[in-house]
């Protein structure tokens, strides 16, 4: 599989208190089958906030823009999950919402040992960083989740999922 | 097989995880000022109330937020009772008390009498009450502290502002300031240990200073150089200089004596982290005319119009060891080590030292990240590496505190407790390998 070779073995790393060995060989078991194609199929199927279509069909995901990146030393198990956002248009005041709506449907459809960094697509919107900035910042994005309203748009735009 | 230890002294060991943990993300813990006790500020809009000596949950904290407690902080200096602020999503502060008066005496005579039984209305009666709530932000608050002296408290919140309010007597608080210099969410303030100096730290990638002026407080610093979210900021513990590798006087050369007596004359110094995965630390240029060692300086006297400016350098950038986010760095006060932590889930150990003097000589020339120059005569090198400290999750908090269950094996010793996505709270010893330099002890 794709990580086997980078997932370190001496799992007594990972976890001081010392987990059963097996039980960390099954999570080794199911990262394998995760890849960019079932990244986009995750993401793909948000609606998007005001049209009745699906990230996907807009062309606001796109596979070739998410990448997946493994654990950068053999002491880790890290992977971390970049996806990169068109917005449809340059000024969509939506593209908050939209990255938002990725970055949560990753971090609770993926294991945790993911971390999630969406970011708008450079030189597609205007306020690109500023929106990069805040879809980076997990207090903003935490806080965010506790937030009746933009809960229900986010819960409207993943129930096409799945 | 660990990480290659060459020029790593010290290895972090778990000794206990808090019990039992949260189901939900812990965001900060903090240790009380005299009690063997931590307080953890959950996502659960509840605040734990942990045993350092049992390592067991002995109060939870619940009713006050209708959000994630973000932050909490211990107000120093009080008799009888415990008093903590809580900083919550919901844009509020609480202030909440118990009364710990005769606690051990009382807990005694209580179980040889009462025995079995009653348990329900003991909880109650020490339980921490609320005691009031301090409304004014807009938003979020992110981070509050207590000053040293306890009598003022500093809260922070997404709404760009810094407030400072004053306990005037019990549960009757004044905002005596509202500082909005920032451009952005105020992620974190801390006070200066000995005088009434706060610094905030924040999404506009700036950290700001502030004090009393002619009865206004104002900004008397700018701190700019952090290239992301500047997410923690501390001040190093009061008079490390005679606490830390520097109390050790025998043998210095001249350059490093006055590097000592300069160090004295700025005071404690600020350590900070941030997204941009660096921890940086700085130093206040001491003002002319300050200081018992000012008269031999020979640099002009320079009369600033603005007496109450301070001038805040950066000193160094610490080794970058970290891969992503660094939400927290804490400074002992013991020691004067320093712990980070942060998104990648690993916590790192930090320790200052002369710069001319390598302990074995091993780690000398290869193209180590571990020593990073700086222009003065010291240098930070990483001497503990921890991966995974809370498996694949998040570490949102990491800090200091005395040592309090029966393993202590000195006065002195410190453990460092890391607070994670996973809701645990963590605590890990030091432990001192034995190759390489002793120094002193």
């Amino acid at each position: 599989g794709l990580f086997h070779d980078l997932i370190p073995q001496y799992n007594y790393l990972s976890d001081p208190f010392d987990h059963p060995v097996s039980a960390s060989d099954s999570d080794d078991d199911s990262v394998e089958d995760i890849d960019e194609q079932e990244i986009y199929d995750l993401i793909s199927s948000i609606s998007d906030p005001e049209h009745p279509l699906s990230l996907g069909s807009l062309a606001v995901v796109n596979l070739p823009d998410i990448h997946i990146l493994p654990p950068t030393s053999p002491y880790s198990s890290i992977s971390t999950v970049l996806v990169e956002v068109t917005p449809t248009i340059t000024h969509c005041s939506l593209a908050t919402v939209i990255g938002l709506g990725v970055r949560v449907r990753l971090e609770q459809a993926l294991p945790p040992r993911f971390r999630v960094d969406v970011r708008i697509k450079k030189g597609t919107h205007s306020t690109d960083e500023a929106v990069n900035k805040q879809l980076g910042d997990k207090e903003r994005v935490a806080a965010a989740l506790e937030n009746g309203t933009l809960m229900g748009v986010l819960r409207k735009m993943l129930s096409t999922c799945e | 097989m660990p990480p290659p230890p060459e020029a790593l002294s010290y290895t972090l060991q778990p000794l206990a995880t808090l019990s039992p943990p949260s189901n939900s993300r812990t965001w900060q813990s903090a240790p009380h000022p005299n009690l063997p006790l931590v307080g953890t500020a959950c996502s659960d809009r509840t605040v734990r109330v942990y045993s350092l000596t049992s390592f067991t949950l002995l109060h939870t904290i619940t009713g006050g937020h209708k959000r994630s407690v973000r932050s909490v902080s211990w107000k120093p200096g009080v008799k009888g009772q415990s008093v903590l602020a809580t900083g919550s999503f919901d844009a509020s502060a609480g202030i909440w008390r118990r009364d710990e008066r005769g606690l051990e005496e009382q807990d005694y005579t209580r179980r040889r009498i009462g025995g079995d039984g009653d348990e329900g209305e003991e909880e109650e009666d020490d339980d921490y009450q609320f005691s009031c709530i301090l409304d004014g932000h807009e938003s979020e608050i992110k981070s509050l502290s207590w000053s040293p002296s306890g009598q003022y408290l500093a809260t922070c919140s997404r709404d760009k502002s810094v407030w400072i309010w004053e306990e005037l007597e019990d549960d009757n608080f004044e905002t005596i300031a509202v500082l909005q210099e920032h451009d952005g969410d105020v992620k974190c303030v801390a006070w200066h240990p000995e005088e009434d100096l706060l610094a905030s730290a924040s999404y506009d990638d700036t950290v700001r200073l502030y004090r009393e002026d002619a009865d206004d407080w104002v900004q008397v610093a700018l701190l700019d150089g952090h290239k992301m979210t500047v997410w923690w900021v501390e001040f190093e513990g009061s008079w490390m200089t005679r606490k830390d590798f520097r109390a050790h006087r025998d043998g210095l050369t001249e350059e490093q004596t006055r590097h000592v007596e300069l160090s004295e004359r700025s005071g404690p110094r600020l350590a900070t982290c941030s997204d941009d995965c660096t921890v940086r630390i700085w130093h206040r240029e001491p003002k002319e005319g300050t200081g018992r060692a000012s008269t031999n300086t020979g640099i002009p006297s320079i009369i600033r119009s603005m007496a109450v400016d301070e001038d805040w350098v950066q000193e160094v950038v610490l080794p970058q060891r970290h891969e992503r986010a660094i939400y927290s760095v804490s400074w002992s006060q013991k020691t004067g080590m320093i712990v980070s932590a942060g998104s990648d889930g690993k916590i790192l150990v930090y320790k200052e030292r002369w710069k001319t003097q390598t302990p074995n000589g091993a780690s000398v020339g290869d193209e180590d990240t571990r020593m990073v120059e700086n222009s003065q005569l010291t240098e930070w090198v990483v001497v503990a590496e921890l991966f995974s400290a809370h498996d694949v999750f998040e570490i949102n908090h990491v800090c200091w505190a005395a040592r309090s269950d029966k393993g202590r094996r000195s006065e002195d010793e410190e453990v460092i407790l890391s607070t994670g996505d996973d809701g645990e709270v963590k605590v890990w010893v030091l432990n001192e390998l034995n190759i390489g330099e002793l120094k002193g002890k």
